[in-house]
């Protein structure tokens, strides 16, 4: 491969020159279907895009909300999203930014000033004059989908926790679990866990912070490459040994996939090492399922479970390996929400200027899964998980949570039965 | 690894066409793409073959077929059958289309003003195709703002083309729509997805009725944006409130009409259990001898590898990517490297590309035996398990004979027949096969 071919498809400046203007990515893009504010990928992309050598020429790049389709529905194979992404940060870069998005995107920073505090922030961001002023202060919009923080970390709960032995590369997994499991859903993280462990796996936990995703998505790079740096720091001596990196955030696990080559130039052997080391939870467990090594002793759910796959998930170029998993748990009827996006792309709706577009994005899916009757609904993305719930008020999970309950009840099924068989008189 | 019975390689008609015919008789499919695009360009119409001189699709087909070489050599039999059941499933998504292999080729007026022969089309193009009537006119019924459709240009064009026997009078007009005038952004979809709200229809429709002169029948050509998901409702709606026959002219892309085809197609398949995933580049593939074992795509963090017992492959063309340009001026099927059929790179350019005969280029692609399996020059086959179809397919010119619809939904029928054992001999496809289950029908 020649120097120009290769670069024709892996840097995203250069793939805006195969654009050839046929606007297949607007007819996909979730924000121009609702927002005449945005011109559509084509115009804030490729076509912006050679205008692009000094002061970024047009500001409505910004309301690109990353979801990325537009780059999986180009017959030429623009990065398009890609590209955005960068105009984005140089832009940033060029005019700065507001406190209120530096402060949004640093989690580790809003985890480690708001679990502490837990109840009365989660106090606050449930009282109406509280979030008004939010709005009016924080720019972050009073309607919009923000979780309660945990009570405790995943990772001091991982502490409490003893006797996890490292037990190689083949039976270990390194988890990374990521902002959202850490400081807000730390269930999920036992679930996954759980779920690891009863399959065979040791589970590590190495040091790490917050993926940078986050930062990506608000244009500020340098500061996404220092938490990239100390993540690849962190992991890549595992993922060199051969160790698998598992996450429970189709987001996180993205960026370590991809993000870090593909926006923030990443590209050393170390960086590479850890890409390829990484994997969603659901794509490790499908596959071990492929090759007949999955524990399938599920207990039924009978139930239909409206299930989202978000955007992040279908970047990672594997299909929705969680309806494989949901197939495999008894009287589990997972209905795919054929619907593009939930809006919330990570800190996109926080926004208040923002938050009316994402509702609108996502109106459709929440309709639908309040139309279908069901109880709660299931989702890989954390933020999305959050938009979802949000705006239908039911609860919305991890598809592993519901693995991991399927796993409990088959064993306290079981158990059950042998303490009944022990007690049975002959 | 993910495993599927088939591996379908391209979002195309063929393609689609393959994997729904593939499912509705049982078979597990996944579906991967580069992206999506051929049905997006093109205007919805089907078109089967209208080389100069045809009089009806089945006319034009027989011509190509006489020709050597042309894939309707092979796929003559497929055509009537495939046809049908894509009638019926588009019928069933709620996108009806008129006309047959019989219907007489006619002149469909073009958003610049040209004219092309057509014949079976989506009912909302179908009164376009209606005898003129003498003193019937056509009155060309643009949006105001809305730049790709343009009335006065297209009628001065209009008026200068030989059409016999064509409307007695052609004028042009524009209609200024509620709330467009204000947009930042005007482009096809815009107003396809406004026409699907029903109260702004409602408006809009009676704003076009007052732009219609006075007196005279008319047919009216509007640019085809009346509606995306709800377009029948449009089209009735319409009928009835300008009170005269209706057609649409479908613009630059996306083109809706085409949209709503592909729309209609992926739902389908999606229904019938293919797994139809977008963005999915092919990176290479697994073979053992002459069979392909798996196909991996292009994923964030390494190839998805789906294991498959057969490939169909439906990349298309030189316009869809499914043929390539080398810098040493040789031409190249990017993804299996099949040996393909074309004219020296001297002549690739010798024609007239919008001419009779068209380019040489045009008719470059893969040659296949007739099973659709691809053949090296000497008419070995190359890879057993792998099906060619669509524009992919040497011995075709896409644009100068106007067949590649017609070519993609037969080669895409005949290959999910073959594959399902219902036709290993040229001549089994012509009867019913008996493991045929009609769900379609």
């Amino acid at each position: 491969m020649s120097f120009i071919d290769a670069a024709d498809v892996t840097y995203p400046a250069f793939s805006t020159d195969n654009c050839i203007k046929c606007n297949v990515c607007t007819t996909v893009c979730p924000v121009a279907r609702v927002t005449d504010l945005f011109p559509g990928p084509k115009y804030v992309g490729p076509q912006a895009q050679r205008f692009r050598g000094g002061p970024s020429p047009d500001a409505t790049v910004d309301l690109c909300s990353g979801c990325g389709y537009c780059t999986r529905a180009c017959p030429a194979g623009v990065l398009i999203a890609e590209t955005n992404s960068r105009a984005r940060a140089r832009m940033v870069e060029q005019r700065g930014t507001s406190l209120r998005n530096r402060v949004i995107s640093d989690t580790d920073l809003l985890i480690r000033f708001g679990v502490p505090f837990a109840p009365l922030v989660n106090l606050d961001a449930h009282m109406p004059p509280a979030r008004w002023l939010g709005e009016l202060v924080g720019g972050v919009h009073r309607r919009a989908a923000v979780h309660p923080f945990a009570r405790r970390t995943f990772r001091s709960w991982w502490r409490g926790r003893r006797g996890v032995a490292d037990a190689g590369p083949e039976k270990t997994i390194v988890y990374f679990h990521g902002c959202a499991v850490n400081g807000f859903e730390p269930s999920l993280g036992r679930d996954a866990v759980e779920v690891l462990e009863r399959n065979g796996f040791s589970v590590i936990v190495p040091d790490q912070v917050c993926c940078g995703l986050p930062m990506i998505s608000n244009g500020l790079y340098p500061q996404a490459r220092r938490k990239a740096a100390r993540n690849i720091r962190s992991l890549a001596s595992y993922a060199r040994r051969g160790y698998r990196i598992v996450t429970t955030s189709t987001s996180c696990g993205y960026t370590l996939k991809a993000e870090y080559h593909e926006m923030l130039d990443l590209d050393d052997p170390e960086a590479r090492a850890v890409s390829e080391a990484t994997w969603d939870i659901c794509e490790l467990l499908s596959e071990l399922h492929d090759d007949g090594r999955l524990d399938t002793r599920l207990a039924p759910m009978a139930r239909d479970l409206p299930y989202h796959p978000p955007c992040q998930l279908k970047a990672h170029g594997i299909g929705t390996p969680a309806m494989d998993l949901f197939a495999l748990i008894p009287g589990l009827r997972a209905i795919d929400s054929n619907h593009d996006c939930c809006g919330a792309a990570g800190t996109y709706g926080l926004k208040k200027e923002r938050w009316q577009i994402a509702h609108d994005v996502g109106q459709p899916l929440f309709e639908k899964i309040v139309a279908s009757g069901a109880a709660d609904a299931a989702c890989d993305s954390e933020t999305c998980r959050w938009q979802i719930s949000t705006a239908t008020g039911l609860p919305v999970r991890h598809p592993v949570e519901y693995l991991a309950e399927s796993y409990r009840s088959y064993a306290a099924a079981a158990a059950l039965q042998g303490a009944m068989g022990e007690r049975r008189p002959r | 690894m993910p495993s599927a019975d088939v591996v379908v390689i391209g979002a195309g008609l063929a393609g689609l066409t393959a994997a729904i015919e593939l499912a509705e008789r049982g078979a597990t499919v996944q579906l991967v793409a580069k992206g999506m695009a051929a049905t997006h360009w093109a205007h919805g119409g089907l078109d089967v073959a209208a080389p100069p001189g045809a009089r009806s699709p089945a006319n034009g087909v027989a011509r190509l077929k006489a020709r050597g070489g042309h894939p309707y050599a092979i796929l003559e039999p497929d055509l009537g059958p495939a046809l049908s059941a894509t009638f019926a499933r588009l019928a069933e998504m709620g996108l009806a289309y008129r006309g047959d292999l019989r219907t007489a080729l006619r002149f469909f007026p073009t958003p610049i003003g040209g004219l092309r022969p057509a014949a079976i089309v989506p009912v909302g193009q179908a009164p376009a195709l209606e005898p003129w009537s003498p003193g019937e006119g056509l009155l060309l019924l643009g949006i105001e703002r809305f730049r790709d459709f343009w009335p006065p240009y297209a009628a001065r064009n209009l008026a200068r083309q030989v059409w016999n026997p064509g409307p007695s009078r052609i004028e042009s007009a524009a209609a200024a729509l509620p709330g467009i005038l204000e947009l930042r952004n005007l482009n096809s979809l815009v107003l396809a997805r406004r026409f699907d709200d029903p109260s702004w229809r409602a408006a809009a429709v009676a704003a076009l009725r007052a732009t219609i002169p006075g007196k005279g029948r008319w047919r009216i050509a509007v640019p085809a944006v009346l509606g995306l998901e709800r377009h029948a409702d449009v089209l009735a709606e319409a009928g009835d409130a300008l009170g005269h026959p209706v057609f649409e002219i479908p613009t630059l892309p996306p083109s809706i009409p085409g949209l709503r085809l592909f729309e209609a197609l992926r739902a389908r398949a999606t229904a019938v259990g293919v797994r139809v995933q977008i963005g999915f580049e092919v990176a290479g593939v697994e073979r053992d001898g002459d069979t392909i074992t798996a196909v991996a795509t292009h994923a964030a963090a390494r190839p998805l590898r789906i294991s498959t017992r057969d490939v169909v492959l439906g990349t298309g063309g030189i316009g869809g990517g499914g043929l390539r340009g080398r810098r040493d001026g040789a031409l190249e099927e990017p993804i299996l490297g099949l040996p393909v059929a074309a004219p020296g790179s001297a002549e690739w350019l010798g024609g007239d590309l919008y001419g009779a005969g068209g380019v040489a280029l045009e008719s470059a692609g893969i040659r296949v035996d007739d099973q659709l399996r691809p053949v090296d020059p000497g008419g070995g086959v190359v890879l057993r398990n792998v099906r060619v179809v669509g524009s992919a397919l040497a011995g075709m010119r896409y644009l100068a004979e106007r067949c590649g619809d017609g070519v993609a939904l037969a080669s895409g029928y005949r290959a999910a027949r073959l594959i399902a054992g219902e036709a290993s001999n040229p001549s089994a496809a012509e009867a019913p096969g008996p493991a045929r289950t009609a769900v379609a029908s």
